[in-house]
């Protein structure tokens, strides 16, 4: 088994904090890559903090069917496609973990775990972590049959039962990753129909192995020191006990704000507020992505909002 | 970070000179292989305090079986031979850092 990353998406260059830098992105999912991509292309003296996620959310996805030109991909070739193609380009990464940031001077700073930068603009593109529902048992039982990524952990239940909560693209595609592998799966979400793409959303529905819990909120994890055994539904009809091994979390997610908050409005849950896509409260910044208020969460939107937060920059720093 | 068979788990944390973690992981796993350069760069960072081992769990599906592992990556922090505390998904470099160092605060002194 290696436990090498393919060398060659790892650069960490030689960066020097004290330089200074036209320009800082933060962030390693897709939102990040492009900006990356189109910060080398322009000529943008730049440095990507990518926080030793390289790939971010997307690097998760079992398979996106819907991004232009591939019917199918595996995320983390998608994403290390990017990624190789951003190093070709000239993109100079670093893996550091942005810890909080200022305005000082007309310059930004941005402390990370190991350095400190000042650019003349930042890219916020941090993405967004799964958000958790904070029933009982939740906690005490990740890794031990909870779970918000089915694509790392769906060979634990090969045969096995498992429930899926969530009405979006990312509960819809990962519910039908885990139909190959389980033998049951129960879908669970409070509204009466999934707001997830049609298409998907009826494979899922009528899949043979599919059970759905419309109307419906999980509100407890149950288990012994095994892990999981079962979950605890409200439904229409009552409370239901329902066994399960695995309970796949698929509620949302938080945006990655925590060290731009005195730089940028927020809205209230915490997303970057976006003027014209991808400009910010602040003319210096820019955002792109999952991270932002701009709805779509998709790779397809979020390369081209880390294009346009590119581009931004180099027509700026152009007219300077 | 070497790797190490499952049913060597036992003697390779019973150490109470330092903390050994030990890293279920697997090669399909895209979270693992995020993680693997982070816990390469601790292995040497925390190399007086604490040991860093991994195990495969497809090479070794008893030992995930043993310890309840359900999900990958999966990091279980040993002293003395006893499990003191599990982180379980990718970790960033410094959140995990600081996690390890509070821990041998409270378990090496």
């Amino acid at each position: 088994m290696s436990f090498k990353v393919d060398t060659g998406l790892i650069n960490s260059g030689a960066i020097k904090s004290t330089d200074s830098y036209q320009l800082v992105i933060a962030g390693g999912g897709p939102a990040a890559l492009s900006a990356a991509i189109y910060a080398a292309r322009y000529g943008i003296k730049h440095v990507v903090l990518e926080s030793w996620k390289p790939g971010g959310q997307a690097a998760l996805t079992a398979e996106i069917e819907n991004y232009p030109g591939f019917s199918s991909i595996v995320g983390s070739d998608l994403t290390n496609a990017m990624k190789k193609q951003a190093l070709e380009a000239g993109a100079v990464f670093s893996m550091e973990t942005v810890e909080s940031t200022q305005e000082k001077d007309g310059k930004i700073l941005v402390r990370t775990d190991s350095a400190e930068y000042s650019a003349e603009y930042l890219i916020i593109a941090t993405g967004a972590a799964p958000a958790t529902l904070g029933v009982p048992g939740e906690e005490k039982y990740y890794g031990r049959g909870v779970s918000f990524c089915a694509t790392c952990d769906a060979p634990f239940f090969k045969n096995k039962k498992a429930i899926v909560v969530g009405g979006g693209d990312s509960a819809v595609k990962e519910a039908l990753h885990l139909t190959h592998v389980v033998s049951e799966l129960g879908l669970v979400h409070r509204r009466d129909k999934l707001r997830a793409e049609p298409y998907l959303a009826k494979k899922l529905v009528e899949h043979e192995k599919v059970t759905t819990y419309w109307n419906s909120h999980l509100t407890e994890v149950v288990g012994s020191d095994q892990g999981v055994t079962g979950v605890i539904l409200d439904t229409p009809e009552g409370k239901k006990h329902i066994d399960t091994d695995g309970v796949f979390l698929y509620v949302g997610t938080v945006p990655a704000t925590e060290p731009f908050t005195t730089l940028v409005d927020l809205d209230k849950k915490n997303a970057v507020v976006t003027r014209d896509i991808v400009g910010t409260s602040n003319p210096r910044v820019f955002a792109a992505g999952d991270v932002t208020n701009n709805g779509f969460r998709q790779v397809v939107t979020a390369v081209s909002e880390g294009a346009r937060a590119a581009a931004a920059v180099f027509d700026l720093l152009e007219n300077e | 970070m070497r790797l190490i068979p499952g049913n060597t788990i036992a003697e390779e944390t019973k150490t109470t000179d330092k903390l050994t973690l030990v890293d279920f992981s697997a090669d399909w796993c895209a979270p693992c292989k995020m993680l693997h350069p982070v816990l390469d760069k601790l292995t040497t960072e925390l190399s007086a305090k604490v040991s860093f081992v991994t195990v495969d769990i497809d090479k070794d599906p008893a030992a995930a079986n043993q310890f309840g592992i359900r999900g990958v990556p999966t990091m279980i922090i040993f002293h003395g031979g006893k499990e003191i505390d599990r982180m379980v998904g990718f970790r960033d470099k410094a959140s995990l850092k600081r996690d390890l160092e509070a821990l041998t605060v409270g378990t090496l002194g």
